[in-house]
């Protein structure tokens, strides 16, 4: 039997084996949970479980074998190949060697130099300024990378003015703002890639859509968080200059190697982002996907570093991308395996209790899922999810029904409830504990809360006035 | 490594000293030697000479103590208490015959550095002919040391006080090649770390610091005190060694040196060797 390209899911599986699939997800999940506790890394985690559940799905699942006819050929492929999507799996790849190498030029941290010397060492001011840069970092870079960048910036710069006191609340707000952020473009994060792609959202439609969210919720964060954390800006005319004096002393020229690279990295990133927003409508590039021109832009790059290019190909997060790879090859074992249509049902189940009531309760119970595991899996299942929710005339929802944006706003908000919730909060307690400011699971969460709280009410207001 | 160790260490770097250009105040000086009468007059009078500059910027009051009004240390500390002068201008060996041998400063400076917390200017001893050739000379090359420069802006500010007019500021670092070495010793034998990157950045880094520094202080004395020329003297080897080839390849008229240590009641590790050592040159002892 020859497969149209993608896999489609075999209807004739009993319950049982549905359950006993199910149980593997859940296992999985568990095991994200409690990553920390088992001290194994993502990709050997859901590498193992995609293995075994490979395995058990050939001796009791149809599994769509190969040949594949692609582009009128066949393709002998080996089943977990086509499953995966690498649509996704190339945007994070060039993506990331992108934001690598033009980190090089020194861009990034002169940007943020810039920024601490431009709030003359006032910490309320140089809040909203990291608060700000985080958020557009968040967007353009991602959420990960934007946390370590402002977060290091956040310990020395604070430990250079003496108010290494105010440490925590600064990283908390930065850490909750990198989820925020990471609304902003559909680039910005995996979910919004992930269920973007599936929905069929442009890069400005996107945008146009989250922007307003993104602001407001910037704003409320930030003056939530100097209210909470008491972060006020200097009083006395001495407190004034010396701290003026003390972020003087900053030269944003310091990490630059090359103008000419410099520069070159500048207009290279405004180019990539004009290239992302445009990929939809640009001719031949579309048909390429984001996940070329990603991988484009990063091998333009890497010719400054022609010789030293597997130095970059090292510091490539592989953990990630054969995490997404083998998550990708669960996911369509668990489709085959009828998992995705069950848990469909109770997302319908959801979905049933009404437009207003039905939108929030997916949002809602999004963000818990991602409160506690890795909102990847939740934003991959859920897609395939709301994607196969039958339509009167075929196809797909439509990419501006409120049922996609409320898997955004939940998976991406949801990592605000705990400090497992996302990576980027992972990082900012890590660089809490490199600075002596520890944080336990409990206190986050109870320092959090407020923030989360309100993110989550306004995303569930804007949902329903919005979309 | 981890990325938040890069971008800390990048941002670390950025974050550089920046020298504070800021007036010394002094009232009055206090000069001791061991001679009396026209010796002492002498002493003081080439003392007040040298340090012309000062007098011709500050009000300041000179008051001599001959070697007839003290005969023990604690006489010495009493009389400093008395008078608390901003600086204290002495020669090495005070009431000693040790000054023919390279080995002490003698018991009375040994404590003065120590025990106050006044600047000393120890001028060769008087017997030696390189006091009888500072008549009529000034400090137009000054040079001030430290093993750790940076930061350092108290040692930079006295320097620049006491440089005569259109003279030669040198500031000077010199990073001890023997604890270099020693560290890399201990990183060659570590697999995880690439030995000749770990010794070429290293270094790198360690003569990076006081070269930016001196750039600042540079820009802050050019607009504090324009009229002198600051130079930098950046190098590696073995301190003692590299000071004195510096002394005497720049002529130095006058070294300027921490000597004060918050760890312990001795002499700065560094300054007592190069006191010992150099008795040729007045030195500044803050």
């Amino acid at each position: 039997m020859v497969q149209e390209g993608a896999q489609a899911p075999s209807p004739e599986v009993s319950l049982a084996v549905t359950l006993f699939f199910a149980a593997f997800l859940v296992g999985m999940i568990l095991c994200l949970a409690f990553e920390e506790k088992l001290h194994a890394q993502k990709s050997l985690i859901v590498g193992l479980f995609a293995l075994i559940t490979l395995l058990a799905g050939a001796v009791l699942l149809p599994l769509p074998y190969g040949p594949y006819l692609i582009g009128g050929h066949e393709v002998a492929l080996p089943v977990y190949i086509p499953a995966i999507d690498w649509g996704v799996i190339t945007i994070i790849l060039g993506a990331s060697l992108f934001v690598d190498v033009t980190s090089r030029s020194g861009l990034f941290t002169w940007i943020a130099i810039r920024l601490t010397k431009a709030s003359r060492g006032d910490p309320r001011r140089l809040l909203w300024y990291y608060g700000l840069m985080t958020v557009v970092f968040s967007a353009v870079l991602n959420n990960v990378t934007a946390m370590i960048i402002v977060g290091s910036l956040s310990a020395v710069s604070l430990g250079k003015l003496e108010r290494s006191d105010k440490l925590l609340g600064f990283l908390l707000v930065e850490g909750l703002l990198t989820n925020v952020g990471g609304l902003l473009i559909l680039i910005s994060s995996v979910p919004n890639i992930i269920v973007g792609t599936a929905a069929g959202i442009s890069f400005i439609a996107f945008f146009i859509k989250a922007a307003p969210f993104v602001l407001v919720v910037t704003i409320a964060t930030l003056l939530l968080g100097a209210r909470i954390f008491e972060i006020r800006g200097l009083a006395t005319p001495e407190e004034i200059e010396e701290a003026a004096r003390l972020v003087e002393g900053f030269d944003e020229r310091d990490g630059i190697e090359s103008r000419g690279f410099f520069w070159f990295g500048a207009v290279m990133l405004v180019l990539f982002i004009v290239a992302i927003a445009t990929a939809s409508v640009t001719p031949y590039v579309r048909d390429l996907g984001m996940g070329f021109i990603a991988l484009a832009f990063a091998a333009v790059m890497l010719i400054r570093f022609k010789h030293e290019v597997d130095e970059f190909y090292r510091t490539i997060d592989w953990d990630l991308l054969a995490f997404f790879a083998a998550l990708f090859v669960v996911i369509s074992v668990m489709e085959h395996a009828q998992v995705l249509a069950l848990i469909g049902r109770g997302v319908e189940g959801l979905i049933a209790l009404g437009p207003r009531a039905g939108t929030s309760a997916v949002l809602l119970s999004s963000a818990a899922f991602s409160s506690v595991t890795d909102n990847i899996p939740l934003a991959a299942m859920l897609a395939k999810i709301v994607a196969d929710i039958p339509m009167p005339g075929g196809g797909i929802l439509p990419p501006g029904d409120p049922l996609w944006w409320a898997v955004i706003f939940g998976a991406n908000l949801g990592g605000n409830l705990t400090p497992i919730g996302s990576a980027s909060t992972l990082v900012a307690v890590t660089i809490m504990h490199k600075h002596n400011v520890p944080l336990s699971f409990v206190a986050f969460v109870r320092k959090a809360f407020p923030f989360a709280a309100m993110h989550l009410a306004l995303a569930v207001g804007y949902v329903l006035i919005a979309t | 490594m981890t990325r938040v160790d890069q971008f800390e260490s990048v941002f670390r770097s950025a974050a550089r000293t920046v020298f504070r250009p800021e007036a010394v105040e002094l009232n009055s000086v206090l000069v001791v030697c061991d001679g009396d009468g026209s010796a002492a007059e002498e002493f003081a009078a080439r003392s007040r000479s040298f340090l012309g500059i000062l007098d011709e910027r500050e009000n300041l009051r000179w008051v001599t103590v001959p070697g007839s009004e003290f005969r023990t240390v604690p006489d010495l500390l009493d009389r400093v208490e008395t008078e608390r002068p901003g600086l204290i201008c002495t020669h090495r060996h005070l009431h000693s015959e040790s000054w023919r041998w390279p080995y002490t400063l003698g018991e009375y400076v040994d404590v003065l550095t120590q025990a106050t917390t006044t600047p000393v200017l120890v001028m060769p001893h008087p017997e030696r002919p390189e006091f009888q050739n500072l008549a009529g000379h000034h400090p137009r090359s000054v040079m001030a040391i430290t093993d750790h420069l940076t930061g350092d802006n108290r040692l930079v500010n006295y320097s620049a006080q006491v440089t005569h007019p259109g003279g030669h500021l040198l500031l000077s670092h010199v990073e001890d090649d023997a604890i270099f070495e020693r560290y890399m010793e201990a990183i060659s034998r570590i697999p995880t770390i690439d030995t000749h990157v770990a010794r070429q950045e290293i270094r790198d880094r360690l003569l990076k610091d006081p070269e930016n520094y001196i750039e600042s202080c540079r820009e802050g004395l050019a607009r504090s005190a324009p009229e002198l020329t600051v130079e930098a003297l950046v190098t590696s080897g073995h301190h003692i060694r590299a000071y004195r080839r510096l002394v005497e390849e720049r002529e130095v008229d006058l070294l300027v040196m921490n000597t004060k240590d918050e760890d312990q009641l001795a002499m700065h590790g560094l300054a007592y060797p190069l006191a010992i050592e150099l008795r040729t040159i007045p030195l500044l002892m803050l």
